[in-house]
């Protein structure tokens, strides 16, 4: 059995930055990019796995948002980040042809990367869904075009066996135990573990980690994204935004309660 | 053309079918509920294939199996979990589109228009993808169909599985329907006990409130019931009034909330980010705050409380 781990990592848009060029359109370039919130649990899932595996950790991103001159350094920030905290090396698609990228294209260049590179992770961890997109599809795709067994939403890794791996699923109404055989795809949600930020020590050390910055034809692929953005609003609600500051509580309670009385909203 | 419909619980086939429709001959593939319930999904008059099981790799192996026989232009389903790992599966191993969380869609000629959120639903998004696609849905997005004779049902065999089932635990569900209550108050993680949540349940009391949360709060600290958190991957409430207290309103939070009538946020730190999406902020420590919030209101309606 390989000892490996590949964890997924997307620079993600950051969706509390969200600004309007004009009457609601999107100003999708001022909204920097940042490692996407749950790939953060993924890597410090890693980290306590590589500690059983015993074996090197890789992580994987394709650029999907462009063009790739303006987010080379966004990009090198969540990079740094996945090779402070545990990976040995990192890999990065980066290929203005494939931008905006959707998760066919993701997909593939993941795969991409794994079958030119001749790695053969026993695992791969990835988060439950992306903080820009959130499609939770691009883990399970990439199950399916290696032929990995696939659990979504784990809420726990409970044990590494020989050949397989035990886990907790997350499901709406209910909580599944189930058992996967290696290799396999996991997506982590947001309660699996607490994300440590990376030591001093750690992020120093990630600057002399190899980092691999390849394009589609390195690896071999020629695929087009087959989405078309047409259009892209920010969702505006009006909100009053009054603010009520009072070093007294008695005062402070006073003025919210005569607002919420004159909203109508108290009696009901 | 087919259009093939994933329905998981009989109440999502209606809308399902009616959706297909636009874009074909529907045929419904029946999992999990709508398995064991198939009674009431044929009664939609289209030829209902069965798969008795609630693992998503046995949907996938059922869909992979129909998608080859009857060659659908569209697949559409439920955007829950099971059903999204299933399609993500096919969508994998057919390097076709897939498309979740749809709120519009339409047929462009060659091309699936679709409408979504995106940003953690802080922006929408209009696009398209080509035919053959996967397209899950959010529910109520249309009427459903009417009912129509009942269909002939086709079980599926779809042989071993690789994930093996352990145990299967229900979630501590509260059953309260926050989704219809007229005044929420949401409590965050500035609450630094689950005890200290009494002060959220009295003051709820006294304004007839039902208590929700952030999701650190129902799924990672579990001082609420599971059912009880608000946001993207939570409920969305739509009240009069929305008091969230502790909160710091992230977006992935906030989306869930944006349909209420008015927001009162309580929060210490004057720059949290939920005061630029309230409409009434208080700076205050909660733990002094609420509590003569809550008897100047007892005051105000002796009779409640
Ligand atoms: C894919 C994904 C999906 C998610 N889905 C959801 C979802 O559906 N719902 C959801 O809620 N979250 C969701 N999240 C998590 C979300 O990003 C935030 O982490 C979460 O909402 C924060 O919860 P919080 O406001 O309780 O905690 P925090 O962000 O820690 O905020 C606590 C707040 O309390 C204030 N505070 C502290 N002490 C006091 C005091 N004494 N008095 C008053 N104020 C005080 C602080 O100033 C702070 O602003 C999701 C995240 C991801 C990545
Ligand atoms: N462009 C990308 N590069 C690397 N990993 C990605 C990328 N997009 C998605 N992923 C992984 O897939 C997970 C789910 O993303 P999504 O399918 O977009 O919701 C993310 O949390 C990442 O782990």
């Amino acid at each position: 059995m390989g000892r490996d781990i590949a964890v997924l990592v997307k620079a993600s848009l950051n969706p509390e930055i969200v600004r309007q060029v004009s009457e609601g359109i999107y100003d999708i370039d001022y909204t920097p990019l940042k490692i996407s919130d749950v790939d953060r649990n993924a890597l410090e899932e890693a980290a306590r796995l590589k500690g059983i595996l015993g074996g090197k950790v890789y992580s994987i991103t394709v650029l999907t948002w462009g063009p790739s001159k303006a987010r080379d350094k966004d990009l090198k920030l969540a990079v740094q980040e996945a090779l402070a905290k545990v990976a040995d090396e990192a890999y990065v698609v980066v290929d203005d042809n494939v931008i905006p990228g959707d998760p066919i294209v993701t997909s593939n260049a993941i795969v991409g990367v794994l079958k030119s590179k001749g790695l053969k992770p026993t695992l791969i961890l990835a988060g439950e869904a992306s903080v820009d997109e959130s499609t939770s599809q691009v883990p399970g795709r990439v199950a399916a075009k290696l032929g990995y067994s696939y659990v979504g939403y784990v809420r726990r890794v409970l044990e590494v066996r020989e050949g397989s791996v035990v886990v907790e699923r997350d499901v709406e109404e209910y909580v599944e135990t189930l058992e996967a055989p290696l290799p396999a795809v996991l997506s982590v949600t947001q309660e699996i573990n607490e994300p440590r930020p990376p030591t001093l020590i750690q992020i120093r050390m990630a600057s002399r980690k190899p980092l691999y910055t390849l394009k589609l034809s390195d690896i071999g692929l020629d695929v087009k994204p087959k989405r078309l953005i047409r259009d892209m609003r920010v969702i505006t609600v009006f909100r009053k935004q009054v603010l009520v500051e009072e070093a007294s509580m008695e005062k402070a309670v006073e003025k919210l309660l005569e607002y919420l009385e004159r909203e109508g909203v108290l009696r009901v | 053309m087919k259009a093939l419909v994933i329905s998981q619980r009989p109440s999502d086939a209606g809308e399902l079918v009616a959706l297909a429709k636009g874009f074909g001959e529907p045929v419904i593939l029946a999992f999990q509920e709508s398995a064991s319930k198939v009674d009431e999904v044929a009664a939609y008059g289209c030829r209902v294939y069965r798969v008795r099981s609630d693992r998503p790799e046995a949907l996938y192996k059922a869909a992979f199996s129909l998608y080859e026989s009857l060659n659908p232009k569209i697949i559409v389903g439920p955007s829950t979990k099971n059903v999204k790992d299933a399609t993500a599966l096919l969508a994998g191993s057919l390097d076709i589109p897939m498309v979740t969380e749809v709120v519009e869609l339409s047929d462009g000629g060659s091309v699936l228009t679709y409408k979504r959120g995106f940003m953690s639903e802080r922006v929408t998004m209009k696009a398209e993808v080509p035919y053959p696609v996967i397209a899950l849905v959010n529910p109520k997005i249309v009427e459903p169909a009417e009912k129509a004779g009942r269909g002939e049902v086709i079980d599926l065999n779809v042989g071993e599985l690789k994930v093996n089932i352990v145990g299967v635990r229900a979630k501590e569900l509260s059953g309260v329907k926050l989704e219809e209550a007229e005044v929420v108050i949401g409590v965050g993680r500035g609450f630094k006990s689950k005890e200290d949540l009494k002060l959220a349940f009295e003051l709820a009391k006294i304004l007839n409130a039902q208590v929700g949360g952030t999701r650190p709060i129902a799924a990672d600290l579990k001082w609420l019931p599971e059912d009880a958190w608000i946001g993207i991957s939570g409920k969305k409430i739509t009240p009069k009034l929305y008091i969230a207290v502790g909160v710091s309103g992230a977006p992935q939070h906030m989306s869930g909330v944006s349909g209420s009538k008015v927001i009162v946020a309580v929060n210490k730190d004057k720059s949290a980010p939920i005061f630029k999406q309230a409409d009434y902020g208080v700076v205050a420590d909660l733990y002094k705050f609420l509590p003569i919030l809550t008897s100047k209101l007892r005051e105000k309606f002796p009779g409640r409380a």
